[in-house]
């Protein structure tokens, strides 16, 4: 078979190879749930807008990602979405088929686009031709597959380790009989005579597919949205290989597996071929957004200029505070701090907050107590140059690693074949209690106390005083410290829940941020940082006491570290902790109203409750990203929708500051931001499916019931209260204080970055004084003019 | 005090009374309905343990007459507090998971029906009255199990429950006529005392119907693969199926044992079909990556181990096995949100020492010698115990073994060993004092083992060898598990064997006309 294939010329051959290498890069990667951190789910579509999205997902994978037409219109008619907004939106859409006037958008108001059909696969055609849901058994028997393969330690009979996925699963097919027994007779003949590399694989299944370079891309990127989450994980592994400055070709095996079964089905239905034929055309048709499209991309444009109408008006300028703070706490930028930075400064006007990124701009590995692993505690865009140790005493350490191998050899008794018996029989009695304890929650949460965190291999003091400085650089605190500062990471306490990372600190790649913060207040403590700052321009009073703490997304209850105890501090940080407890009380009842069934009261129970499904709202309603002194938003009321970054441009030398904004902070911020509008708008494809029925698999994810796709993306549960969206799906609105020239430099030295604002898939504002100044357009152009006219 | 209605009786009547609450606010949040749900749940616990106790107090009694009536008895009072017990767990669990559900009142009704109806099963003091709760549950938790109906894969799971459950109950009326047409009675306690003066060939036939129906009700191979689909309907569905309504086969023939055990056919039948479907249910497990889909496929082995143990004559074990299966395996589903922690929990100590064969000799012999002091120390308290006790006790040390020979692995550190062989030694002393409890509180009102012949020897001989085989390939599995000689096997195996492929395929379960539209 590979003399035909030498017959293609090689640039055919290349041709075909890098459509399935862009295919793997239009799908974004997942993370697994052990550290699970947002992802943008077009971040493969970046390079286009809305509406062109729209219709390229539509083929692919048969999924909207604007919000039904009746949702524009009911905003429309409650005047949420006013006459204004619809015009601008308008105006700013650059497709030529969009409506003439705004009379004729809201024509269109009132008729509901049409439900999007993926462009079917030979699977699909030859179900109907043979009347058999080969899909659903590709489903299944993938799934089976894969949910072994990628196993991180739930079965005990795991395949063989070090097959790649495509060899792996050539000696699963060739044993496998349930498509033989399900009708499609030969399958495993079929895969043995296969060519045993993905790459020739994918070749010959592109020649028998009549797969040209011109559709190659798009039918590979309609099979892998056909597998889900697996080519999502896939494409992980690729993610962290391209980080590590490697690479992994699994997703290009699933692909080719997904080659192989089409090839096959085409061969069991050959009335398929026609249909198929027109499927192909289909692909090859130019991509142009539908009218409707096009209509739907305006309206939640409109939307989103709705939501930036009232945002503007919150800013209503800056507030200046003189005097010396008697607490400064620096909080994670996550849309779930503003609550509760509004409810502690509300206790006293001598508290000051400031927002950063949860890592604290430290490059952090972490080893925890009684393992030898490391986790990485950093944004995943970036790769850690230090490893922070929790470790305590090496016979405590040793006596940590004996507990836990003696519960996993007794999880082994439970779990093997003859012993599984024995155990029920001696221990099954026992769970009654426990099935009391976790009817009542009487476990409570459990917050583990870690031993204080070192810096592996030591740091001399020119190195402390280095890392110092650029962290409160980057934090603007270079000056005015309050004689106590708290750095506050954060993380959620839930009980039972699959996604229990995903409600933790997404810039310490899903773990909570309590090291981060701890490490940092130790640096920062410690005599020859501050013996050091100076050299770099940075004075910190003698007086002044870093402290790490946790806060608790579910109870809103903050745990401070005592790792550096300070006698003169006693009485402020007395005084500090009182506050932070009614501010607890002011936010658990500012939250409670969100939260169905809650009241003040109950919502700290939640974080026991093992059969909470909401335990708190993550950054659901996340929608706008502020890089400003809090001066700007000490008095708005934002409700827990923005991203609150403090910057000070004044301060901010060459801009360096500000470049490490836009390319970090508001990149991961994009990600969220796009992963609750994805998950919101195209459940089926980007959502995590159905909590009552999630089924946790091979450690990484979940599958809805029996088994079949994984299912990454955030659960209905996650973004939807019963009754409505919890979410407001809205792409982010980014407002930052600071020169638009500034602003349009950086953006010019990345265009990665440049891109996701010229395609919308943000929006950009510049701040003056506090206000909103210029929006930006496309093409580093700045809009001053008409927003000052529209504000005078 | 006997003068009194047995209080357990009124538990399913309080449960059915909010059941149709219920079905009269269906939809979303209804009020006031989860809350009572669960203070009914409660009550049916309250009366449940008030009953008890009052049998404790009392004696046994039967309610009612001839078709119709409830039985009040040790093994109906254990399984009404079990049931009740996890009914109340489990709809506690409901209230805040369903939470914004589109069907949360219907839900909760239903979970109530199935509930009450698993509570007069397990006071069932006739076969008409047996029969009746087991079509009820059939009723309800196809309901349940097509709460999403939307999805094809949970019509085809109800399809398959359906057809199972159904021929269950075919196979148990047919039980109950042979029956009344041998001894003209279907009051549970008459037949098991006419039972014990032997049976006419009606008689057998009915024991091998009783048997048919447990091996259906309990999912027993080879029609368990409905049982391994059912993770469609949300987890308190499975729960209380796996914990509350899949034991309801072992109930029965535990209920009937007088006349199953007049049959020695019947009883190597359940031996046979336990055994093999013990050990078939407990290799798949071992394949199955996903959560739940290896928590049922491990109730599939447990429940053909429980049948196996009626098989023996091993009655009260039996009971005592529902019990403790069923307690923990509700809470497995209920926790499995804990995998992915379960999972980093695993890993996080490094590497794990793999026993040698050496290791494996020596855990064996050790094990064995546990045994031999631990049913020694037993035997000289509660009495010498019949050789399919005795057998079952050496299958269940070969588990053990397991666990000690996790200890001795030539890489285990001397902590690590000393605390298996803690962990073994508790294990088997727990266990042995439980069947001393269970032969107290249940042995007298259920037949001891029959004396063993050459029939009963050879199958208690093929049960140790077939386990005792199984225990040593598992205690020596990371040597030949990722051989290549058994790729193909795992691949065979993690599939069932495919009876479920088959049964799809018999039934036109992937057919696109029956199932029309998928769904993500």
């Amino acid at each position: 078979m590979f003399h035909k294939q030498s017959q293609f010329s090689s640039a055919h051959i290349s041709g075909i190879l890098k459509a399935a290498e862009a295919a793997a890069r239009d799908i974004p990667p997942a993370f697994p749930l052990e550290a699970t951190v947002a992802v943008n789910p077009f971040m493969g579509q970046t390079g286009e807008d809305l509406a062109t999205a729209s219709a390229r997902l539509a083929r692919v994978a048969g999924v909207r990602i604007t919000r039904a037409r009746s949702d524009y219109a009911r905003a429309v008619a409650e005047g949420t979405i006013t006459d204004e907004d619809l015009a601008e939106a308008l105006a700013a859409c650059p497709h030529i088929n969009k409506p003439a006037d705004l009379a004729a958008l809201h024509a269109q108001l009132a008729i509901d686009s049409p439900t999007p059909r993926a462009l079917p696969t030979v699977a699909h055609l030859a179900a109907t031709a043979t009347g058999t849901d080969w899909p659903a058994l590709i489903d299944r028997c993938f799934g089976l597959w894969a949910a072994g393969y990628f196993d991180r330690g739930q079965a005990l009979w795991t395949p063989a380790p070090g097959h790649s996925a495509f060899a792996g699963w050539r000696e699963w097919a060739t044993h496998d009989l349930t498509p033989e027994i399900a009708g499609l007779t030969g399958f495993c003949a079929h895969v043995a005579s296969a060519p045993d590399t993905p790459e020739r694989a994918i070749l010959r299944a592109s020649e028998r597919l009549g797969l040209g370079e011109d559709v190659a891309e798009q039918v590979f990127h309609r099979l892998l949205m056909d597998i889900g989450g697996w080519s999502q994980h896939a494409r992980w592994l690729l993610w962290q290989a391209e980080l590590a400055g490697t690479t992994d070709s699994t997703i290009t095996d699933l692909l080719a597996i997904r080659l192989v079964w089409e090839e096959a089905l085409l061969e069991l239905a050959p009335q398929a071929s026609q249909p198929w034929v027109q499927t192909r055309a289909a692909h090859a048709a130019p991509l142009v957004p539908s009218p409707a499209q096009v209509v739907d991309a305006v309206l939640q444009e409109a939307a989103e200029r709705a939501h930036q109408r009232g945002l503007s008006a919150a800013m209503t300028g800056l507030d200046v505070t003189n005097g010396r703070p008697e607490v400064q706490a620096a909080f994670c930028i996550d849309v779930r701090s503003e609550v509760f930075r509004r409810a502690f400064e509300a206790q006293d006007t001598a508290i000051d907050t400031i927002g950063f990124a949860g890592f604290f701009g430290l490059p952090l590995a972490h080893r925890p107590h009684g393992t030898d692993q490391t986790q990485i505690h950093l944004p995943v865009l970036l790769n850690p140059a230090l490893t922070a140790c929790s470790h305590a005493g090496p016979k405590a350490e040793e006596d940590a690693r004996i507990s836990a191998r003696a519960l996993r050899a007794w999880g082994r008794f439970r779990q093997a074949a003859v012993s599984s018996f024995a155990f029920v029989e001696s221990a099954g009695p026992l769970y009654g209690w426990k099935l009391v304890k976790g009817a009542l929650g009487l476990d409570g949460v459990k917050a583990a106390k870690s031993p204080a965190p070192q810096i592996e291999g030591g740091l001399t003091a020119e190195q402390k005083a280095d890392i110092g400085a650029k962290v409160l650089t980057a934090m603007s605190m270079t000056k005015h410290h309050a004689p106590l500062v708290l750095l506050l990471g954060h993380g959620a306490s839930v009980t039972n829940n699959p996604h229990e990372s995903a409600y933790h600190c997404g810039a310490c790649a899903g773990q909570t941020g309590e090291m981060s913060a701890r490490m940092l207040a130790i640096l920062l403590n410690d005599p020859e940082t501050r013996a050091g700052l100076p050299e770099h321009g940075i004075t910190v009073a003698e007086d002044v006491l870093f402290v790490a703490g946790l806060h608790d997304t579910t109870t809103d209850e903050i745990t401070l570290y005592d790792d550096c105890p300070a006698k003169s501090h006693k009485d402020r940080l007395e005084q500090t902790r009182r506050w932070l407890k009614a501010a607890g009380a002011q936010a658990r009842a500012e939250r409670a109203l969100r939260l169905p069934g809650a009241t003040a009261q109950s919502v700290t129970a939640r974080a026991a409750n093992w059969a909470e499904l909401r335990p708190e709202w993550g950054l659901a309603g996340c929608a706008a990203f502020i890089a400003a002194p809090r001066g700007v938003t000490r008095h708005a009321d934002l409700q827990g929708r923005a991203f609150l970054h403090s910057y000070d441009w004044q301060d901010d030398a060459g801009f360096a500051t500000l470049e490490l904004i836009l390319t970090a902070p508001v990149v991961v911020a994009s990600w969220i931001s796009l992963q609750y509008y994805g998950s919101s708008v195209a459940p089926h494809a980007f959502g995590g499916g159905n909590k009552l029925i999630h089924n946790v698999v091979g450690g990484i994810g979940v599958v809805q019931g029996n088994g079949g796709v994984l299912r990454p993306g955030l659960p209905w549960q996650s973004i939807h209260d019963g009754e409505a969206l919890a979410h407001e799906p809205l792409r982010l609105s980014v407002m930052i204080e600071a020169p638009t020239e500034a602003i349009s430099d950086i953006l010019q030295k990345h265009p990665d970055v440049q891109a996701l604002f010229d395609n919308g898939w943000l929006h950009l504002f510049a701040l003056e004084g506090g206000k909103v100044a210029a929006r930006y357009r496309p093409g580093r152009v700045w809009d001053g003019a008409a927003l000052q006219a529209k504000a005078a | 005090m006997t003068t009194l209605l047995p209080l357990g009786h009124l538990a399913p009547l309080l449960v059915l009374a909010v059941a149709t609450l219920g079905f009269a606010r269906p939809g979303r949040r209804p009020a006031y309905v989860p809350q009572l749900a669960e203070a009914a749940a409660l009550g049916a616990l309250a009366l449940a343990a008030l009953g008890a106790v009052q049998l404790g107090m009392g004696s046994a009694q039967t309610i009612g007459t001839g078709a119709f009536s409830l039985r009040m008895d040790a093994a109906s009072a254990t399984m009404t507090l079990l049931v009740a017990f996890v009914g109340w767990v489990v709809v506690r669990y409901s209230r805040s998971y369903l939470d914004g559900e589109a069907q949360e009142g219907r839900f909760h009704g239903l979970m109530l029906i199935a509930l009450a109806a698993v509570l007069v099963l397990v006071q069932s003091g006739s076969l008409p009255v047996l029969i009746g709760s087991f079509i009820a549950i059939g009723v309800a938790l196809r309901q349940l199990l097509l709460f999403y109906d939307d999805r094809a894969e949970a019509r085809r799971a109800a399809t398959k429950f359906t057809l199972v459950w159904g021929a269950g109950d075919a196979a148990l009326v047919l039980a109950a006529l042979c029956l009344w047409q041998a001894f003209g009675t279907v009051d549970v306690v008459a037949l098991g005392t006419v039972a014990q003066g032997g049976l006419p060939l009606a008689g057998h036939l009915a024991a091998g119907l009783l048997v048919l129906a447990a091996a259906l009700k309990t999912a027993s191979f080879p029609l368990h693969g409905w049982l391994t689909e059912v993770m469609e309907a949300p987890t308190p569905v499975s729960a209380l199926l796996h914990a509350g309504i899949i034991n309801a086969g072992g109930f029965l023939l535990i209920r009937m044992a007088d006349v199953v055990q007049a049959s020695p056919g019947a009883l190597a039948a359940l031996v046979m079909l336990g055994g093999f479907t013990a050990l078939f249910g407990a290799m798949v497990m071992l394949t199955q990556s996903a959560v739940k889909t290896a928590l049922a496929w491990s109730t599939v082995s447990q429940m053909g181990f429980m049948l196996l143990q009626c098989g023996l004559g091993l009655w009260t074990l039996a009971l005592l096995h529902i019990v403790a299966h069923s307690l923990y395996k509700a809470h497995a589903f209920l926790a499995s949100g804990g995998a992915v922690r379960a999972v980093v929990g695993i890993n996080r100590p490094g590497p794990i020492a793999v026993p040698g064969l050496g290791a494996v000799a020596r855990a064996f012999l050790l094990a064995l010698a546990i045994y031999a002091v631990v049913a020694l120390g037993f035997g000289a308290v509660a009495g010498t115990k019949s050789a399919q006790a005795l057998a079952l006790g050496a299958i269940l040390i070969f588990g053990v073994a397991y666990l000690v020979a996790q200890g001795l692995a030539d890489a285990a550190p001397r902590a690590l060993t000393q605390r298996t062989a803690l962990a073994s030694l508790a294990a088997a002393v727990a266990y042995f004092a439980l069947h001393v409890a269970a032969g107290a509180l249940w042995g007298p009102h259920l037949p001891a083992p029959p004396v063993p012949g050459a029939l009963e020897w050879a199958l208690i001989v093929l049960a140790l060898a077939s386990f005792g085989l199984i225990a040593i390939a598992q205690a020596l599995f990371p040597l030949w598990a990722h051989h290549p000689a058994t790729a193909g096997l795992r691949v065979h195996i993690a599939n069932g064997l495919y009876l479920n492929a088959v049964l799809d395929r018999l039934i036109g379960g992937l057919s696109t006309h029956r199932h029309a539209g998928r769904k993500a």
